[in-house]
């Protein structure tokens, strides 16, 4: 039965992958879409990735789907490892039982401890969500959605972290920020301490684990945040912090120099108005245009009009206020 | 009083040794509480147990509500209140590193330095007691937060699905019991708006979608997780017991000496021998000597043996 999976799945098309693009110098901008790329590249699954920004064109109708074979679409990236791995493209293959279920502890870990703050750092924060998330979403998402999809997003976060917090009052503020940020660096020292100076968690080969420690570590290391608290303690960890550069380098080669090389390829599809420097032009050309046409127009019907002012009277308006008045009677009549 | 002389005073609260009359909070045992609130009284008092400190069960239709978080069970120590397993882990370990740090303090009232000394000077038994994982490496300390966690997320996160969302086990079980204490309109209310909020909080989290088969599957998984984490061992980091022995403990009696619509939850269990006994050896080591009326559900409960 394995042998007929393995011989179907070699002939049929690759499955399809869509999951959020790229930015900030990563592979893509979302925890779960990068934890589903790290996972495939790991395992080395031979997956179309198709990079969207709009949610709506994929086939759950979230992001990161999986479109399989005959079993409908996955887009829990828990679910999406667990069909890839009864593909036969099992990245956990070397694991002992015992490294099996340590790897689920820490998944865990990472999901009750670390997953929050992230979620309060990226969404909920009010500079972070400002100037980094919304921008890059409102930016890159399609026009009519950019307008409502990064809040309905931010919504969708908070109500999240309000219930697993298990407080329906729960305002974002010092104290919520100070308890998930405890919980944080607990966790991603705890991780540092797991690592210890292994190149991976289980030895020298990556595994499912090693693919949600990159998801949930690499967008804290590669956005700049206006605030930066939990990522200048994840720089100041050396091993995780190189552990998330070294999969980077090995794994997404081509992703760290694609935000410069993608925003020069998008030029060319895009209208002019997203061109940057075209747009400035335009926008002082037409504000110079409508200048003219009103000056033009005021100075035909007569509202305004320009009269020959005698040098002595320009010099008497800056001395007398009598005199001022007179000279603007003198300028504008109006009919 | 000034708020830096409070916060002197609690200093000294937490650095007091472990009172007499120390409760512990929960609902009623016989016809309110809920299985995941029973697992969670269950895991602390294991661990309370662990450490030796002495702790008086009391059972309250509100507790629920008196609780800081609006979750069970909460310990009242002195004047402080904690509630739920890790804080008051946290909590027990302030007790020793308060008295600890004490000792060192040289400048500031006479009287408060002396009790303070004092304070270390008779902490220092029960040092070892307190802080159940300091025996553990940096590795084996990581590795149990972690594991404690999976408990958490898959245990717990399970038996609240099957409590609120399996419609069976609300409508028979959870609902009724929850609602116990209260009168006719308001009984109705406040169960369904409790369920309301589980329901949301499992859509938050992706399991909404999840069947009953599926969560007796993702059950099956951590037991096998933890079963392979225990193999042999007589707790899960050697010979000592750690908070992790109790969360799981907690847990996993719960679950097997629980009846519910059906017997699929505590079937995962014991299909895992090592977990069974390991269960029966904190029963047997923790509860059974100082068996007292009224402190603890295993009394009312069938026991493993």
């Amino acid at each position: 039965m394995l042998l007929g999976k393995h011989v179907i799945n070699t002939m049929a098309a690759p499955l399809e992958l869509y999951c959020w693009k790229g930015g900030w110098g990563l592979p893509s901008v979302n925890i779960e879409s990068l934890t589903v790329l790290a996972y495939a590249k790991f395992a080395g699954a031979p997956l179309k990735i198709h990079k969207i920004a709009n949610p709506w064109r994929s086939p759950t109708g979230s992001l990161p789907a999986l479109k399989t074979h005959g079993e409908g679409s996955l887009s829990q990236p828990n679910k999406i490892i667990i069909h890839l791995r009864k593909q036969k493209y099992n990245a956990d293959y070397d694991l002992s039982a015992k490294e099996g279920a340590d790897s689920l502890a820490f998944i865990s870990l990472l999901e009750e401890k670390l997953l929050p703050a992230l979620i309060y750092t990226l969404w909920v924060d009010p500079k972070n969500y400002v100037d980094v998330t919304r921008r890059w979403y409102g930016e890159n998402v399609p026009f009519p959605l950019n307008f409502f999809l990064p809040s309905r997003m931010q919504g969708q976060q908070l109500e999240r972290l309000r219930l697993v917090r298990g407080n329906s009052r729960l305002e974002p503020g010092e104290e919520l920020e100070k308890e998930l940020y405890r919980d944080a660096l607990e966790c991603m020292n705890l991780l540092s301490q797991r690592l210890a100076s292994q190149k991976f968690f289980f030895g020298d080969s990556p595994s499912s684990l090693d693919a949600y420690v990159f998801g949930h570590l690499a967008l804290l290391l590669k956005v700049k945040l206006p605030n930066g608290k939990l990522q200048q303690h994840l720089k100041s960890i050396d091993n995780l912090s190189q552990f998330c550069s070294d999969i980077l380098t090995l794994y997404f080669p081509n992703d760290g120099r694609e935000t410069p090389g993608s925003k020069i390829s998008t030029q060319p599809h895009s209208n002019d108005f997203d061109n940057e420097p075209n747009k400035r032009r335009n926008q002082v050309l037409s504000v110079l245009v409508a200048l003219g046409a009103m000056l033009s127009y005021a100075l035909l019907t007569g509202i305004l009009s320009i009269q020959q002012v005698h040098p002595q009277g320009a010099l008497g308006s800056s001395k007398g206020h009598g005199a001022g008045t007179h000279d603007e009677d003198e300028e504008e009549e109006v009919e | 009083m000034s708020l830096a002389a409070e916060a002197f005073v609690s200093q000294i609260a937490a650095a007091e040794p472990w009172p007499e009359n120390a409760a512990l909070f929960q609902p009623l045992k016989d016809d309110q509480v809920l299985l995941s609130d029973c697992a969670s009284s269950l895991a602390v008092q294991a661990y309370l147990r662990m450490c030796n400190l002495p702790v008086q069960v009391c059972c309250r239709a509100n507790a629920e509500h008196m609780s800081p978080s609006g979750k069970v069970p909460f310990i009242h120590v002195g004047n402080q209140v904690v509630s739920e397993l890790g804080p008051i882990v946290q909590f027990t370990k302030a007790k020793v590193v308060g008295c600890v740090s004490g000792q060192g303090l040289s400048n500031g009232p006479l009287s408060c330095k002396r009790h303070l000394q004092h304070c270390a000077e008779g902490s220092a038994v029960f040092l070892q007691g307190h802080s159940l994982s300091d025996g553990l490496d940096d590795v084996q300390r990581a590795e149990m937060k972690a594991y404690m966690e999976l408990v958490n997320n898959m245990l717990l996160t399970a038996e609240l699905y099957i409590q609120w969302c399996d419609e069976a086990t609300a409508a028979q079980i959870t609902r009724p019991r929850y609602s116990s204490p209260y009168p006719w309109p308001l009984n109705h209310i406040l169960a369904y708006q409790k369920q309301w909020e589980v329901r949301r909080k499992m859509s938050a989290i992706g399991w909404a979608g999840k069947s009953l088969e599926q969560v007796y599957e993702d059950v099956s998984q951590c037991c096998q997780a933890l079963s392979q984490r225990l193999g042999t061992q007589q707790y899960f980091f050697n010979k000592q017991p750690t908070e992790l022995d109790a969360l799981v403990f907690g847990h996993l009696f719960t679950i097997l000496t629980t009846q519910l619509t059906s017997d699929e939850l505590s079937d995962k269990i014991k299909s895992y021998s090592n977990l069974l006994s390991f269960c029966r050896r904190i029963e047997h080591n923790y509860f059974q000597e100082h068996e007292r009326p009224g402190l603890d559900p295993l009394s009312i409960r069938p026991s493993l043996m």
